[in-house]
This record gives C-alpha cells, sequence and structure tokens, in this order.
C-alpha cells in the first residue's frame, strides 16, 4: 500500500511542450485539472475529459485528408470472451486499454509495442456462474496511477509506468449476488469513484468511493433506498432486493464537487402491478434512486440533488447508459443525459430538467414526456400476462450504453437511436436471495420489429439543448459502439458490422470507410504520439445486445465471432 | 395467462433421477427470472440463447450445459441446482408448445 515514486513525473514536467521522445519521458502528473483541461494530444478518462464530449481536439486528420487514413497498428488481447467493450486512453503517448477478463494492456502510442500488460487473476469459478460477465469498459488514469474493476468485485490500482500492483481492494463480495464491476471508474480530486452492476439482481446497487492513494473505501452510496426518504419508496421493504446499480462511469465537475452518475433499472424489471404501482406489485412505490441521475459530493458521498428520469421504471430502461454532456450555452450551464429508452433530458447543474426530447420513431413505453418538468405523461404499466402491443423500444435500449459524441465545433449532437420492440409476456416472480440463480426480469420476451415497420438504428445530428434534428444516417442494423467527433470536422462511426465509417461532421457525408474484420462495440477516440495524430477503435462483438443481432439478422452476424477482439489504430499514410 | 398450461404435462418423460428429494422448483418461474433472458419466450424462441422447445438435444446434453454452462454464453448452473432440479427443468422444455395467441 505504498505510494509509488513520482520522480519521473516530476522531472518530466519541467520538459513540457517538447517533443515526444519516448513513452513517459515527458510524463505530467495526471491530476483533476488535467483531466477537466482536455489536452487534444490525451484521452485521459472515459469520454476524453470531464466534458463527456467524446470529442478530440485534434486536426492533423480531417475532412480533406481522411481519405489517406490507414492502419498503423494492431493489438490482439486475446481471449476476448463476448468481444471487446472497452474504451481505450491515452497518455503522453501510451495507449492504455483492457479486454476481456479486466486484461490491462499499455502501448506505445506510435507503434503498438508493448510496454506492460496485467492479467488479474479472477475468481474462475466465480465468472463462469456470472450472466453480464466476462467485459470490461475501461479504465481510469490518476495520480500515476491506473484504475480497474473486476467482474469478481474488486478495484485495482496499477503502476502507470510498470503495470505492477499499487493497491487492489475487493469491494463487493460478488459471490453472494454475482456481480461486479465491468465499468470504467472514474478519477477525480483523490477519490476513484465506480459504480456495481445491479438492475436484475436482488441487491442495492452501491456505488464506491475509494481513497486513490490508499484503496481505502471512503464511502457508500447505494442506489436503493440510500437515504431515508428514498428508503420509503419500495413498499414491503423491497428496497432490499431493489436492483439499481450504477454500472457505467459518471462524470465530474470540480466547479462543484459534484460527481454525476447514472443509476439502473429496479428489480424485477417487469412489474405485475398494472397502473396500481404506488400500492400494490413487486416493488410498491417510486423506487428511488432506481433509473435516475444522481450528483453526489466527491469526498463524502453525500446526495446533494436528483431527478429520477423513470419513476417506478417498469420497462429496464436504466439511467446507467449514456454520458453527462457538460454545455456551457450563453453563461447557462447544461447536461446533456440520454435515458435508455431513447429520450434524452437536459438539465441544468443541479439537475433541474431544462428540456426533454425523444430520438426515436418506436416509443409506446410512455405517450410522451413534459419537456418542462420531465413528468411521464400516459405511462404504459403491465399487468401479469401477455401484452397486446410490442413495448417499444425493446429491452436491449432505444440508446446503447455506449457514447454518443458533442463537437463544439458544429454544435451538434451526435447520437445514436435504435428502432426495435419486443412481445412481452409479464409473470409474477419472487426475488431468490440465495447466492443461486438470482436474475429477476419478471417476464418472458423476444425481440420483434416495430409495428408495421423494420428494425433499424439511425445516427442523428441535433442541438444538444432543443433537440432538433440537422440530419440522420440510416443503418440496417443499429450500430452499437461510441462514437467519435474531432476538430477536423469528421465524424467517426464504428458500425456493428464492422465497418468504420468518417464523415463530414457538418453536413454527413460520408467520406471514408474500412472494414476491421468484426463487428464494433466498444469505445473510440483519437490521441497524438510523436506529433502524430491516431485513431483508435475496438472491434470485437458479443454480449447481452450483441447476442441479439444473429437471430434477428442472420448474416454477417450468424458467423460472427462472439470471443474475439482486435484494437485497430489508424493514422494518415 | 395462456402460459400456465404448459409447465405442467411432458409428453417425454424424463427418465427418474435418483434423487434424495423433490425438485420444489418453478419452472416456469425460472425462466421469467433468469433463462427467459437469453431463451426468449420462455424458450420458445431463439434470443441472445437457442431456442429450447422442439430441441433435438439429448437430456445429457442439456444437463451437462446447465451444470457446466459455456463460456462466454451460459452460466454454469451446477452449484444451483439439484439433479431433480435438472429433471424438471428438462421435463419444461420437452412439454414447450408455441405460444398461442
Amino acid at each position: 500500500m505504498k505510494k509509488t515514486p513520482h520522480g519521473l513525473i516530476a522531472g518530466a514536467a519541467l520538459a513540457m511542450g517538447t517533443i515526444l521522445i519516448s513513452p513517459f519521458t515527458l510524463a505530467q502528473p495526471i491530476d483533476t485539472a488535467r483531466i477537466a483541461a482536455g489536452s487534444p494530444n490525451d484521452w485521459l478518462s472515459y469520454h476524453g475529459s470531464y466534458k463527456d464530449w467524446d470529442y478530440s481536439g485534434l486536426k492533423q486528420i480531417n475532412a480533406s485528408n481522411v481519405k489517406n487514413l490507414e492502419v498503423a497498428w494492431i493489438h490482439v488481447p486475446g481471449k476476448s470472451t463476448r468481444g471487446l467493450q472497452s474504451m481505450p486512453l491515452a497518455a503522453d503517448g501510451v495507449l492504455y486499454y483492457t479486454g476481456s477478463y479486466s486484461r490491462v494492456f499499455a502501448l506505445d502510442g506510435a507503434t503498438g509495442q508493448l510496454i506492460w500488460s496485467y492479467f488479474p487473476e479472477l475468481d474462475e469459478a466465480l465468472v463462469a456462474r456470472q450472466t453480464h460477465s466476462p467485459y470490461n469498459r475501461g479504465v481510469a488514469l490518476g495520480e500515476g496511477k491506473l484504475f480497474v474493476g473486476t467482474v469478481d468485485g474488486h478495484l485495482i490500482a496499477l503502476d502507470m509506468k510498470t503495470g505492477r500492483v499499487v493497491w487492489d481492494v475487493q469491494l463487493q463480495n460478488s459471490q453472494k449476488l454475482t456481480v461486479g464491476f465491468t465499468g470504467a471508474p472514474l478519477y477525480a480530486k483523490g477519490t476513484v469513484v465506480i459504480g456495481s452492476q445491479g438492475g436484475e439482481w436482488p441487491g442495492r446497487g452501491p456505488i464506491y468511493g475509494v481513497d486513490a492513494a490508499t484503496g481505502k473505501v471512503k464511502w457508500t452510496f447505494n442506489t436503493v433506498g440510500g437515504t431515508d426518504e428514498a428508503m420509503k419508496t419500495w413498499g414491503n421493504d423491497t428496497w432490499r432486493t431493489g436492483g439499481g446499480g450504477g454500472w457505467m462511469a459518471g462524470t465530474y465537475d470540480a466547479a462543484t464537487n459534484t460527481v454525476y452518475w447514472g443509476t439502473a433499472n429496479p428489480a424485477p424489471l417487469y412489474d405485475w402491478a398494472g397502473s396500481d404501482w404506488m400500492k400494490t406489485g413487486a416493488r410498491p412505490g417510486t423506487n428511488l434512486f432506481t433509473t435516475s441521475v444522481i450528483g453526489l459530493d466527491l469526498d463524502t458521498g453525500n446526495l446533494k440533488f436528483y431527478h429520477q428520469e423513470l419513476p417506478h421504471d417498469d420497462w429496464d430502461f436504466d439511467s446507467a447508459v449514456g454520458e453527462f454532456v457538460l454545455l456551457d450555452r450563453n453563461g447557462q450551464k447544461y447536461i446533456v443525459h440520454p435515458n435508455k429508452s431513447g429520450y434524452v433530458f437536459v438539465y441544468d447543474d443541479q439537475l433541474k430538467v431544462k428540456n426533454v426530447y425523444n430520438l426515436l420513431e418506436n416509443s409506446n413505453f410512455v405517450k410522451s414526456i413534459d419537456p418542462k418538468t420531465g413528468e411521464l405523461i400516459g405511462r404504459r404499466d403491465f399487468s401479469e400476462g401477455k401484452q397486446s402491443e410490442p413495448l417499444c423500444p425493446a429491452i436491449d435500449g432505444g440508446v446503447s450504453w455506449n457514447s454518443g459524441s458533442y463537437d463544439p465545433e458544429t454544435g451538434l449532437y451526435y447520437k445514436i437511436g435504435n428502432e426495435w420492440c419486443i412481445d412481452l409476456t409479464v409473470q409474477k416472480t419472487t426475488p431468490v436471495t440465495e447466492p443461486v440463480v438470482q436474475l429477476n426480469i419478471g417476464a418472458n420476451f423476444k425481440l420483434v420489429p416495430p409495428p408495421g415497420g423494420k428494425i433499424y438504428g439511425h445516427l442523428d445530428a441535433r442541438d444538444p439543448i432543443t433537440g432538433a434534428k440537422k440530419w440522420e444516417i440510416r443503418f440496417p442494423e443499429p450500430p452499437m459502439a461510441s462514437i467519435l467527433t474531432t476538430a477536423g470536422n469528421l465524424l467517426f462511426v464504428p458500425d456493428s458490422r464492422g465497418m468504420l465509417h468518417a464523415y463530414d461532421a457538418a453536413t454527413g457525408k460520408e467520406l471514408w470507410s474500412h472494414n476491421d474484420g468484426t463487428g464494433h462495440q466498444g469505445g473510440i477516440m483519437s490521441y497524438s504520439a510523436g506529433g502524430k495524430q491516431y485513431i483508435a477503435v475496438v472491434a470485437g462483438f458479443g454480449g447481452m445486445v450483441s447476442d441479439d443481432f444473429a437471430p434477428t439478422f442472420g448474416e454477417p452476424y450468424k458467423s460472427m465471432p462472439r470471443d474475439d477482439g482486435v484494437l485497430v489504430v489508424y493514422a494518415l499514410k | 395467462m395462456l402460459l400456465l398450461g404448459f409447465a405442467v404435462g411432458s409428453a417425454h418423460p424424463v427418465a427418474a433421477q435418483q434423487s434424495a428429494t423433490p425438485s420444489s422448483l418453478n419452472v416456469q418461474q425460472l425462466f421469467a427470472t433468469t433463462c427467459g433472458w437469453c431463451h426468449s419466450d420462455g424458450g420458445r424462441a431463439a434470443g441472445r440463447g437457442p431456442q429450447l422447445m422442439n430441441t433435438t438435444r439429448s437430456d445429457d446434453f442439456i444437463r451437462f450445459r446447465i451444470q457446466h454452462g459455456k463460456e462466454g454464453a451460459m452460466p454454469a448452473f451446477g452449484s444451483a441446482f439439484s439433479d431433480a432440479d435438472i429433471d424438471a427443468i428438462i421435463k419444461y422444455i420437452r412439454a414447450l408448445k408455441p405460444d398461442q395467441q
């Protein structure tokens, strides 16, 4: 539990501004100010910086020369069970990324040569019992360390320079619920924040704040019944098995020392109470703080404010998916946050609703959501039995858990919407609390096309605040990966078939494409090494949503591996 | 509601296992909580996992798969279910019929 020496890093800070000669020679400490500043040469947190723009300020690769983009190097992580789902990070010319089983790699950003690797020893018997496993979606950097969660409930800090373990703490007893960590942690001001898987399991979905220096837990916030007020929103003490969780990284606002996090759905996913859900059914009440966005004090974990996007979520439409896009327009701070339902919520910095708009054409879980108050209008709650009309969007989500992108040059927010539905038969269930077969879905379902139409996905270019759509690009199957914009007026979209597309960010005109050999469902980012710009994307299909593609669409998904993956890095010729 | 009739009777009785205790498992509920996540429509349709209705796999194959899972696709339920429980699951699968509107 010793802090690693920072001699090299401190010495390097003096040399900033000169050309990088080899990795680490010029490494400066990664602290909160540096992540917030979001230097275009680096990609220091899950969404690039705390602003969650998934945008790179680099423009060496741009709309006029992107036709000369080609593969610079690739890296094969091996054992990519359920594909590659991670967002690479980059600092000072070194690329860091994870594969399945939380395998971590540090690679020379210019050549792809290995600097170090770290394969944690996971509890294999536990991993074999897990449903949402063994993928990992990314790491955090800070204080000379790299932080990574594991599916067996650990949070591990590695020395960024050597890959040596600095500390390794077990935050969760994964034996009990079989849940652990798949999402990236968030680093800010000496604290590492990571949220548990949850949703479908009979737990309380904790989010942890951990001391970055020692691994000591500073605070725990239960997304299910985390305050006295919240416990009262679970009739019959159902908070004991309420689900929740926060399985994707949130973000941080240094101005108010606030951690923003999105929470997962309650369990069971589908309730049989019908419109009487405040009083009867599986979990009577609004079920705070599931399917909510919350603001926590970074140092204490105390709740500062929240908005429950879907009170008593009856549709498995988490708030855990999606970015917190921090914007400033005419001196007013805004936070743009997509919900899994396909509705995008716009808040002020205290999570007060400023607007709500819908990305989807096919949506019937509510008639609408009041853009002024966020109130659900004409909500569709289910009674037991087969539902006469398909539920849209499908359980797979109106949006994926992967990220959209905001481009400050075009002022547009790019986000993918998914048009699909499910046939649903709701059934009464009892939560299983022993460590055996513990998912609690509460229904049988089957993916179906929207009534009278076909399944498809669309990339929308919209005003992030008003939601006004400027243009869209349609895809025969929803693209599942994150997307990227750059200062070169480029929009990169990795699609599910394996094609990486580059579009003119202003007009949506396709400028370039390349086949990465297998489907995309992870991150894409840009960084600079040795003065040269690179675009890094992970390819490798499989997992909770992607596994639906083979039975739904046939080829090329039928023969597409679900246990393979590759990191592909592009540069100009 | 239509589903309720299917879980009980079976046209293909499963060979009796020497289980100490009979299974108290409600397999229909088990599909609605866990299995149905991948085996769509209660096992009647392909989803993330294969369709189970009319499967040509042997009882032994199904038993092995339930116990040991399949890496990256299906969890191992060997520590969760007794032999009698797995008998009940196989019985449910063999009795599956198309969902009638």
